[in-house]
C-alpha cells in the first residue's frame, strides 16, 4: 500500500510515519515537503491515502487537496493540521477530505484514522 | 562547552510545535470574533540584537502607532513574548469585542490586553507543553508607541544572542491581524536546545 505524506516539517512526517508503521509496519511511503511536490507526486504514484498538511511553502494543502480530488475524486486523503477551526475543517471537507485530524498525531488518533479509510 | 548552536532539525522542531502552539490560539481567537484565521508559516531565527531590530523593522509598519505588549515567562525555559498590533487593528478589535462603532481608547486597550492574554497563554502554554515542560507567566505590559523601535537601548544591552520565533495572526474578514514575538536569549538558548534534542530522541528512539 502506497501512503504519501505531505508536510513541510520533516520532524511532522517522521513523527506521522513512525506512527502509521506501527500499524502498518508493510506501507511504502512517499513524501513530499510541499503541496505542488505532492500533486506530482499523487499524479505519478497513485498513493491510496494521502496525510496531507495544510499551512505550507509553495502550494498549501487546501490548493493540493482540490488539485488531487481532480485527478482523483475518489482519492482518500486525511488532512493533518495545526489549523483546527472548524470553518477549515468543513473547507477541507467540502473538498473532499475523508478526514481531519488536529496535530500532532499519535497511536491513538492514527488507530482511529486507519479504522475509517477502506484498504 | 555547552553549545547554543542549532541544526536544521533544531529550527524544524521549533518552527513545527509553534505551528501547532498558533494553530490552538488561532482557533481560540476565530470562537471569540467568529471569523476565520489565515495560517502563516512561523519564522523562526537565530540572531544578536541588531539582527532583531532589523527583522523588527521589517515586519513593524514605522509610519503607524501601534499597540505593543510584552509578558515575560519563565521556568525550564523562559523568554518575553511580544505581540504588536497597529492603531487600525485594535480599533477594528475593540468594535467587534465591544460591538460598538467607535470603541474608546480604554474599550480598544481592554481589548488588546485580553486579546494578548488569549494568545500568550495559548501559545507559550502549547509550545511548552508540547516541549514536556511547564512556564508560569509574569503580568504583561502594553503601551502604546509611535513607528517600529521596539526594543529600548536598556534591552539591547541586557541581551546578547537571540532566538526570533514570529508569526501573523490575521482576519481578514475583520481587518485585524498582529505581530507576534517570542524572544529568548542567552542561557534559555541553551535550555530549549536541549528540551528539543530530548524531543528528537523521543522521534529516533
Amino acid at each position: 500500500m502506497k501512503v504519501l505524506v505531505v508536510d513541510d516539517s520533516k520532524l511532522a512526517r517522521l513523527t506521522l510515519i513512525k506512527t502509521l508503521k506501527e500499524y502498518e509496519p508493510s506501507a511504502e511511503i512517499l513524501e513530499a515537503e510541499n503541496g505542488a511536490v505532492a500533486v506530482e507526486v499523487f499524479q505519478a504514484e497513485s498513493p491510496r491515502v494521502v496525510f496531507l498538511d495544510l499551512t505550507m511553502p509553495v502550494m498549501d494543502g487546501f490548493e493540493a487537496l482540490e488539485r488531487m480530488m481532480h485527478i482523483n475524486p475518489k482519492a482518500q486523503v486525511v488532512v493533518v493540521s495545526a489549523d483546527i477551526q472548524t470553518q477549515a475543517q468543513e473547507r477541507v471537507l467540502a473538498l473532499g477530505a475523508k478526514l481531519m485530524v488536529p496535530k500532532p498525531i499519535n497511536a491513538d488518533k492514527m488507530l482511529g484514522v486507519l479504522q475509517q479509510l477502506v484498504f | 562547552m555547552e553549545s547554543t548552536e542549532f541544526s536544521s532539525d533544531h529550527l524544524d522542531v521549533l518552527r513545527e510545535l509553534m505551528n501547532i502552539a498558533m494553530g490552538n490560539a488561532t482557533a481560540s481567537i476565530a470562537d471569540l470574533l467568529q471569523a476565520f484565521g489565515t495560517m502563516h508559516i512561523p519564522h523562526i531565527s537565530i540572531s544578536d540584537m541588531d539582527g532583531l531590530k532589523s527583522y523588527i523593522e521589517e515586519a513593524v509598519p514605522s509610519d503607524q502607532h501601534s499597540y505593543v505588549t510584552k509578558q515575560l515567562f519563565g521556568g525550564v525555559f523562559g523568554g518575553e513574548f511580544v505581540f504588536v498590533m497597529t492603531n487600525e487593528s485594535a480599533a477594528n478589535l475593540g468594535h467587534y469585542l465591544y460591538d460598538v462603532d467607535v470603541p474608546s481608547d480604554a474599550d480598544i486597550l481592554d481589548a488588546v490586553i485580553e486579546l494578548t492574554n488569549i494568545l500568550s497563554s495559548t501559545i507559550i502554554s502549547r509550545l511548552t507543553e508540547e516541549l514536556n515542560t511547564k512556564v508560569q507567566f509574569f503580568p504583561p505590559s502594553t503601551e502604546i508607541i509611535s513607528g517600529n523601535n521596539l526594543i529600548s537601548q536598556e534591552e539591547t544591552l541586557n541581551y546578547h544572542r537571540i532566538i526570533i520565533v514570529s508569526t501573523v495572526m490575521e482576519f481578514q474578514s475583520h481587518k485585524i491581524s498582529g505581530q507576534i514575538f517570542i524572544l529568548t536569549k542567552d542561557g534559555m538558548i541553551q535550555r530549549l536546545r536541549e528540551l528539543i534534542d530530548q524531543k528528537l530522541e523521543e522521534l529516533y528512539a
